[in-house]
């Protein structure tokens, strides 16, 4: 439990990226409720926040009812990287409260939970399920009875609850302890082509500012994985421009471009299929090899075994190069499985555990595709582009357009929705009316006296050549 | 939350008998009154409840309780004025008074009089060592940080 001075003091979850999206935790002596259908991840991240918090100060509590054995529920708690035998049955302690139920009916809950309390004095409870104890419950006017009970009971105590159950969104409305929680937290899975997405979603927090909408989670070996949402900020934060032009390792590209990119700034390619934007995307890794700076490739298109042949073509080996750490670095996710919020918030981690200087996003089209809501897709290279360019960090994203049968104003229209995130556009084309002729051109690049001329360019084994 | 600045006047020490003491509290919560019994029970207190200031007054008089424990949102007289009232008349100055309430008021509790603040929900181990320390002053507890 952590203290915030004069606020509330806070109950980690476990989860450093849970943590932020609640705000810093729950509040501490709040009763909280965690729904979601069967196999979401409740159980488990109920069992994560109670190990996590159990160090032998005050118990933690762990009440069963009816929906799951207390048998199963220490059984696969076994089965986790984060469970520990030392405080299982100690510094958290099991309870069923499942035949107490059935034999004294629902009332046996506030009793037990009194006398939990003056046994035990847990600084944390955990009911799972608790919306099991509704099935027995004789009338609508007992189970509202008993939550008012219950909850005066929590609230007068100081301890921090959580009620786990398998409640689905209309219920909220209907169930009287939602009337009563702090907190509501919805776990979730929605299906998105042959995989699932699971998610979390903070409904209600009392006393904190928590992040609204939803947030990936993985289930781990090691427990549930967070990622919170891509928060773009309000005002883009004032930042120093590094002043330094750097290659974009594109043979004949920088004097278009008035002498190369400036260091930190975020390049835009866009092109049809075939026009050379993976191939202009790692050139300008492979430039930052060349100068000994940490490179990303993100990638959501090319096979990585496919893509070690091209990069070793088109760097003889460079990104190979053995160092005292590694300067060259890859993330492939198949668009199919693509988590947008997973996928930023490893590449944050990436970021900056590996200083990374040059930064490849090819292509965001696929970001589209995977998130179906392009002003999200909009808003998440917004905040990718601003901390890039707070970090110093020169980005390029590529962008595939449709084949246009002549260049016009259908084309440029697409690529102009993401000319405010960029400092510099790069088009690339490829015209197939007669024979095939590769072009490109600057479309913008900031504080540049660039080209704004259509020049040829052609794809050899060694990479792009402009002409 | 206890602090250094709970107590906040000095007390009697006088008053506390060599039986069991009595903790008078002015509690309407159910739940709170039953923890309180509770807890302050088994730490060998005797306790004895009203529902609110008026009555408290009363009975401070009548039984000279050792401390009374009062939450400031009580009918009548409320916890804060029964405060100011207890530390205005010379009967009953001496008497401990804890202010243990749902309000983060501990500033109003002190100008009030109080000799100690507890912020609500209750932590059964804030709860009697800050009665224990203030039925025993000369031997200060380090988790209340009382002088």
């Amino acid at each position: 439990m952590s203290g915030t001075g004069e606020g509330l003091s806070r109950v980690s979850t476990g989860s450093a990226g849970a943590d932020l999206i609640l705000g810093g935790g729950f509040p501490a002596n709040s009763i909280n409720i965690i729904m979601g259908e069967p196999g979401t991840g409740k159980t488990l991240f109920a069992q994560q926040l109670a190990l996590y918090n159990a160090d032998g100060d005050r118990p933690i509590l762990y009440l069963t009812t009816l929906s799951e054995p207390l048998a199963k529920v220490i059984t696969y708690l076994q089965q986790t990287a984060f469970h520990d035998e030392d405080k299982i049955g100690t510094s958290v302690r099991y309870e069923d409260l499942g035949a107490a139920l059935v034999e004294q009916g629902v009332g046996a809950m506030v009793s037990r939970m009194r006398e939990a309390i003056r046994r035990d004095s847990p600084k944390i409870i955990i009911v799972d399920s608790f919306k099991a104890v509704h099935d027995l419950s004789s009338s609508p006017a007992e189970m509202r009875r008993l939550i008012a009970d219950l909850a005066g009971l929590l609230s007068a105590y100081d301890t921090t609850t959580f009620l786990v159950g398998e409640y689905s969104e209309d219920e909220i409305a209907r169930y009287p302890e939602f009337a009563v929680a702090d907190g509501i937290v919805e776990f979730g899975r929605r299906k998105r082509a042959s995989s699932d997405e699971r998610y979390l979603r903070i409904s209600k927090l009392r006393g904190a500012s928590y992040r609204e909408g939803t947030h990936g989670f993985r289930i781990t070996s090691g427990g549930l994985q967070f990622y919170p949402r891509l928060v773009s900020p309000q005002f883009p934060s004032e930042y120093a421009q590094a002043g330094e032009r750097i290659s974009s390792g594109v043979a004949g590209l920088d004097p278009l471009l008035g002498g190369g990119l400036w260091r930190g700034t975020c390049t835009l390619v866009a092109g049809p299929t075939g026009s050379g934007k993976t191939t202009c995307a790692l050139q300008f890794c492979i430039e930052g090899l060349r100068h000994g700076e940490p490179c990303l490739y993100l990638n959501f298109q090319e096979n990585p075994t496919q893509l070690g042949q091209l990069i070793r073509s088109l760097g003889g080996g460079l990104h190979e190069r053995a160092g005292p750490a590694p300067l060259w670095h890859t993330m492939y996710s198949s668009p199919v499985e693509l988590q947008i919020d997973s996928l930023i918030g490893e590449a944050f981690g990436l970021i900056r555990d590996a200083g990374i200087q040059r930064v490849a996003v090819d292509g965001i089209g696929d970001l589209l595709l995977a998130s179906g809501d392009p002003q999200r897709v909009h808003d998440y290279l917004y905040a990718l582009t601003q901390h890039f360019a707070r970090n110093g960090i020169s980005s390029l994203l590529t962008y595939e357009t449709r084949m246009a049968l002549e260049a016009g104003r259908e084309r440029l229209t697409e690529e102009l929705r993401f000319s405010g995130l960029t400092d510099c556009i790069i088009l690339l084309d490829l015209e197939i009316s007669g024979s095939f002729r590769r072009t490109a051109r600057v479309l913008k690049a900031r504080n540049s006296a660039h080209s704004l001329d259509r020049r040829e360019m052609e794809i050899t084994a060694s990479g792009i050549r402009i002409t | 939350m206890v602090s250094p600045r709970d107590r906040v006047s000095p007390v009697r020490p006088s008053i506390v008998p060599a039986a069991r003491a009595l903790i008078l509290c002015v509690e309407q919560d159910p739940h709170i009154r039953e923890l309180e019994s509770y807890f302050l029970d088994q730490a060998g207190f005797v306790v004895q409840f009203v529902d609110d200031g008026a009555q408290a007054l009363e009975l401070a008089r009548a039984l000279e309780p050792s401390i009374i424990l009062t939450e400031i949102l009580v009918p009548g007289l409320d916890g804060l004025a029964l405060c100011r009232q207890l530390k205005a008349t010379p009967e009953t100055r001496g008497i401990p008074v804890v202010v243990f309430s749902m309000l983060a008021a501990e500033t109003r509790a002190r100008e009030a009089g109080a000799d100690a603040f507890l912020k609500k929900p209750l932590a059964e181990n804030r709860l009697v060592q800050v009665v224990r320390d203030l039925l025993n002053p000369s031997r200060p507890s380090a988790a209340t940080g009382l002088p």
